[in-house]
């Protein structure tokens, strides 16, 4: 053991297992070329052109302006309600993305029929496996006002059709419901493979000390869980911070929607509207995202390994 | 979730037992887990027998049709002219996409966890960085521009460019997590009988990597499949574009785009990657947990 341990060591300290380094490299390039060329470049001259006047359509690279285009940004009321619109879709969405899979999972962990348990899996993958567009549609399809089935059902219960869509006030939360039933399944199994770690005598310990099923799940399960818990919440407040498809395709560019968030606000005005004002577009998405960030730096500091 | 505990306790106080109370807590569990499993399948049901309704009964509120038309499907394809199209493009930016993202992916993963190069450390950083950064939505302004630069607006090939790195960190990182369970010896052993890097990932790494490709396969499936941001700001002409965004374009009504023919296409377009990940199900939660030890 402690021989390989040492070649291992030795193996990260000096040179690779070749000793082509070049040869490394060739591996490593297609992904690093793409990733420089497509991520990494685009950032930078997006964070370049924030601080310029670079408008796409008058052809002329942008002139540096400083600050202006921040400054503008952050006194146009605009820029605070869409930040708010974004947090607030924010809000509506990360409790059920969390609670109802959290759910679901200790209940299917709890099947003792592999069978049926792999049968529950394959079905809860679904949506996972659709691709992010299609679901737009489908749900398009189910809040349609005339044909689509949430209406239909609510009227059969005895309730009023709503408007779901296109601006309205229950656009938000549609739109928070469908990401929930999307998500469902995905994180279901990300909660199951936390619960499959956790050592079975563990909780039958517990049981035999006389705790009951909901001390067991407050006091053992759930602490185990939160690493799971803490990377679900990050990552799903990234995405839905930024969500801008289902805005494209529920909303729209009417500055009065609900939809219309920073990311709308930055394709607006980078893709729409007069000459591409894409210096200004590029300090909106960058507010955008430092707000994210800040926000993201805060929760991985809620969540440190604690110890 | 008490009922379950006690079972054997109360079999003992109450002599009259019944199957049903037996199994009380075994039947409320289901019975909730049936409950979300509708709720997940409902929608697709819908689309699915819309598809197969008349075009009349499309149109008034009931859910199961009265009679069953399946001339839809044919439909489609032969009276919607960019249709083919626009499937093709869907087919061959999706393949392209998922055939280089993977292989990338795959060498990098090799590389950054068995060559061991200097810096290794730096780029699974910036590729996990990345992912908390809203990169596909701040990118898009200076990628239009790369594009265009390129010459390659309104090209469907030019997309794939783009496409691949949607999700290569990701790929990347998941390709790392698994090939760390491969064991270092097995490509020591390798080197001893001979074979260079390139032959020992071929004959050595990827048989132990299969689960994890499928993951990666799968995700990258998805993703490209489903594209609508960057299809949507990079191309112009329907002829161009890929399904879904065709999709998410057209106004459900009348014609061509009647609701059974829109769900028709719909049901063409989404059940593919379904059935696939269905067929591949073993191997893909199999690489699901492999690529989660780290990822």
């Amino acid at each position: 053991m402690t021989a390989v341990a040492q070649q291992r060591y030795g193996a990260a300290q000096g040179r690779s297992l070749f000793g082509l380094g070049l040869n490394t490299w060739l591996f490593l390039a297609p992904a690093l070329i793409f990733f420089l060329w497509y991520q990494v470049y685009p950032i930078v001259r997006v964070i370049w052109i924030s601080f310029t006047d670079f408008r796409f359509l008058t052809g002329e690279p942008g002139q540096w302006v400083g600050l202006d285009n921040y400054i503008e940004a952050l006194s146009d009321p605009l820029m605070w309600t869409s930040l708010w619109r974004a947090a607030l879709f924010t809000l509506m969405f990360l409790p059920g993305t969390i609670i109802f899979p959290l759910l679901l999972a200790i209940l299917v962990d709890r099947v003792k029929n592999q069978r049926l348990a792999t049968f529950y899996r394959v079905i809860l993958l679904i949506p996972a496996v659709i691709p992010s567009t299609l679901i737009f549609v489908l749900w398009k399809w189910m809040y349609n006002f005339q044909v689509g089935p949430v209406n239909l059902l609510i009227e059969t219960l005895g309730g009023t059709p709503q408007m779901w869509l296109g601006g309205t006030e229950l656009t938000l939360p549609s739109i928070a419901i469908m990401e929930i039933w999307w998500g469902l399944g995905y994180h279901t199994i990300f909660f199951l493979a936390g619960l499959a770690a956790i050592p079975k005598d563990l909780p039958e310990a517990a049981r035999l000390d006389g705790a009951n099923e909901w001390k067991i799940f407050w006091y053992v399960t759930l602490p185990r869980l939160q690493p799971i818990m803490a990377i679900l919440v990050v990552l799903r407040f990234g995405t839905a911070m930024a969500v801008i498809d289902e805005y494209l395709i529920f909303g729209g560019f009417n500055r009065d929607f609900p939809t219309y968030t920073w990311t709308i606000f930055m394709y607006d005005q980078a893709f729409q509207i007069g000459q591409w004002r894409q210096g200004f577009a590029a300090a909106i998405g960058m507010i955008g995202a430092m707000g994210m960030m800040i926000v993201v730096a805060g929760l991985l500091w809620i969540f440190r390994p604690k110890g | 979730m008490t009922a379950d505990a006690l079972p054997r306790q109360r079999s003992v106080a109450i002599p009259p037992e019944t199957w049903l109370s037996r199994h009380r807590g075994a039947i409320i569990r289901h019975g909730i887990i049936w409950l979300f499993l509708l709720i997940i399948v409902a929608p697709l049901v819908w689309v699915l027998l819309m598809s197969v309704k008349t075009l009349p009964a499309s149109m008034r509120p009931q859910i199961w049709p009265d009679s069953f038309d399946f001339s839809h499907y044919a439909y489609v394809f032969e009276k919607i002219d960019t249709l083919p199209h626009n499937m093709f493009n869907s087919i061959y930016v999706t393949g392209g996409t998922v055939l280089f993202t993977t292989l990338f992916a795959v060498l990098a993963g090799y590389a950054l966890v068995h060559l061991r190069p200097r810096g290794a450390r730096v780029i699974v950083l910036a590729f996990l960085l990345s992912l908390y950064f809203p990169t596909r939505v701040v990118s898009i302004i200076s990628i239009y521009e790369i594009q265009n630069y390129m010459g390659l607006i309104n090209s469907t090939t030019g997309l794939i460019l783009p496409y691949i790195t949607l999700n290569l960190a990701i790929s990347v990182l998941i390709m790392r997590s698994v090939f760390q369970l491969v064991p270092h010896e097995l490509f020591e052993a390798a080197k001893i009988d001979g074979a260079g890097p390139w032959k020992s990932l071929w004959m050595v790494g990827l048989p132990m990597v299969r689960n994890g490709l499928v993951v990666v396969f799968i995700v990258n499936f998805v993703t490209a499949w489903g594209e609508y941001l960057l299809c949507l700001t990079l191309t112009n002409d329907q002829e161009a574009r890929t399904m879904p965004v065709v999709l998410a374009m057209a106004a459900g009504g009348l014609g061509q785009w009647a609701w059974p023919r829109l769900a028709a296409v719909y049901v063409i377009v989404v059940l593919p990657g379904i059935l696939a990940f269905i067929f591949a199900q073993r191997l893909f939660f199999k690489g699901l947990m492999e690529g989660m030890v780290k990822g």
